[in-house]
């Protein structure tokens, strides 16, 4: 399954304001045979350093001094659309990461993942995957509800279709997409595609939100 | 009858109102001194009225002003003062007059009452302020030390997270040293997010819980996760508490039949007619009969007491087993609650 091996090694950017993790990650992806081509200590540094670097990969801790991971993911998303960004979190901040999410980060990992588990992600994301955990996966499930809520009387509300919905319940219960694909008779690949399709609702439902919000304030005028 | 003495009385009181007005608009310069003062100017006018307008006068010289310095001294020394300078002033004014009529009664009876009770007013708006004050500071303490904690908490995390992640790469016992690190950070997070939940309900009432926080502390058992929708689920207190009980059985009933190093998953779904909890675990399943024949030998399961405790709340449980593992479903209609 893996083709990174024969290709140009993952180029990789570390974000963590804790110099001792930032190590940490950073010795076991270049022992993973990624190429680590920045790390940064805060948003500011990630931002900046950001164009020059070009990383496929950014691996974000979301507890970091200003700007926090939320914008930096939003900021360099803005700079090249086709960077994925993976959020490692310490504190398991639940709002922080939907929002990270919605920002348009494809994975979250908690900090206690072991090793391979981290490699497992990065290169997973690098490939265009998406690596939840049941939390998030419950997180997503939640908003998704309070979106089709008849009380939010909204024209345009993303809806997940049935298949969906019922694949990101069984993410959320623990399942892995091998499971899933064996419970459901489909393919591993369309597992993948049905969690992927639920990030991208999300993800265009706060574009709009955040468009129609710029367009309320005046700022299209400019 | 003094006319020159009479314009000298007026001139007196009107200089002394600029004083007072004056020497009273500064906190720091109402002294016992300056309100003792207020106190002997205004007798000092009641004794003289008899001298400036003869024996037989009606009304006094200085009048009504001489509830200026019985306010003065209410508002100081609330009901205590009120009280003090209003026996004073009634008691002067009763006995410079040569005669009592029913209006001079009338008077005297609502300076006694007006000054106490001014007096006491004071006195409970200024406890107020001083209440008001103190839980202002006190939340403010609060938020700033909640602040603290986060950034410490956050720190500590770090540190137990990186301890359990190289620990179980040395092996051996650095193993158990980042197994010992991985259990107190699931149980400093759950912590983090029960206070969070603690401080964010603390204004309704009493009898309200939230679900998602009170099973988010499950995922403090070790190998258990929990995923909520990430707002709060406000239910009857009771009712979290018994759900939560539930979820609770069923996990150690995971323990207990596939191990105590079996993963659980557990997964809180609100809608707005009904909460659905899921228990998940990838054991071998129940037995097929094996519910039926401890029910047969009159024994109550577990699985009977998760459901009738359930149906108790006017929801249902449902158990699916297999080779898959064994899941409950517990669905609890909000309505009938």
């Amino acid at each position: 399954m893996d083709s990174d091996t024969d290709q140009q090694p993952i180029r990789v950017m570390v974000v963590d304001d804790h110099p001792m993790w930032r190590d940490a990650v950073e010795r076991d992806l270049q022992a993973g045979g990624f190429d680590v081509v920045a790390v940064a200590a805060n948003g500011a540094e990630a931002v900046a350093r950001f164009p020059a670097a070009r990383p496929q990969v950014v691996v974000l801790d979301l507890q970091i001094p200003a700007p926090n991971g939320v914008e930096v993911t939003a900021e360099v998303l803005r700079h090249d659309p086709s960077a994925r960004v993976l959020i490692l979190s310490a504190s398991g901040e639940q709002t922080d990461v939907l929002e990270a999410v919605k920002a348009g980060a494809t994975g979250y990992l908690v900090k206690s993942a072991s090793r391979e588990e981290l490699l497992d992600a990065v290169r997973r994301v690098a490939r265009g995957d998406t690596v939840f955990t049941p939390g998030l996966a419950g997180l997503v499930l939640g908003e998704f509800r309070r979106l089709s809520d008849p009380s939010a009387a909204e024209v345009d509300q993303p809806q997940l279709t049935e298949r969906e919905t019922e694949v990101l319940k069984m993410v959320a219960k623990g399942m892995s997409y091998k499971q899933i694909a064996d419970r459901l008779f489909l393919s591993h690949r369309t597992v993948q595609n049905h969690v992927q399709n639920t990030l991208r609702k999300l993800q265009m439902h706060n574009r709009v939100e955040l468009t129609r919000w710029a367009i309320e304030q005046g700022l299209d005028e400019e | 009858m003094r006319p020159a003495a009479g314009a000298f009385c007026v001139l007196v009181m009107v200089l002394w109102t600029g004083t007072a007005l004056v020497a009273y608009a500064d906190p720091a310069r109402r002294r016992p001194w300056f309100l003792g003062l207020d106190l002997l100017v205004t007798l000092g006018l009641l004794v003289a009225s008899p001298i400036v307008k003869g024996e037989s006068f009606n009304a006094t010289v200085p009048g009504f002003w001489v509830m200026c310095a019985l306010l003065a001294w209410a508002v100081r020394y609330h009901w205590q003062g009120g009280l003090l300078a209003s026996v004073l002033v009634a008691g002067t004014d009763l006995l410079v007059r040569d005669e009592i009529n029913q209006t001079n009664y009338g008077n005297t009876f609502l300076l006694l009452i007006a000054g106490p009770i001014v007096g006491f007013m004071c006195e409970s708006l200024q406890m107020m302020a001083k209440e008001r004050d103190k839980a202002q500071r006190a939340a403010l303490a609060e938020a700033e030390r909640a602040r603290l904690a986060r950034a410490v908490h956050d720190g500590v995390l770090q540190v137990l997270a990186l301890v359990q992640r190289r620990g179980a790469e040395l092996g051996g016992e650095a193993a158990d040293l980042g197994r010992l690190a991985g259990e107190q950070e699931q149980v400093l997070r759950t912590l983090i997010r029960s206070q969070d939940a603690v401080s964010s309900s603390s204004e309704s009432a009493h009898a309200v819980g939230d679900l998602a926080a009170a099973l988010g502390e499950l995922g403090a058992r070790p190998h258990v996760s929990v995923a909520t929708p990430g707002t709060v689920v406000e239910l009857p207190a009771a009712v979290v508490r018994e759900l939560v009980s539930v979820v609770a059985a069923c996990l150690d009933n995971v323990v207990v039949h596939v191990g105590a190093a079996a993963s659980a998953w557990v997964l809180l779904e609100a809608f707005p007619d009904r909460v659905e909890i899921s228990v998940r675990d990838e054991g071998p399943g129940i037995p097929a009969g094996r519910l039926e024949a401890a029910a047969a030998e009159g024994r109550l399961g577990v699985s009977e007491s998760i459901c009738g405790r359930v149906t108790d709340l006017g929801g249902t449980a449902e158990l699916s087993t297999g080779p898959f593992g064994t899941e409950w479903e517990l669905v609890v209609p909000l309505e009938a609650l």
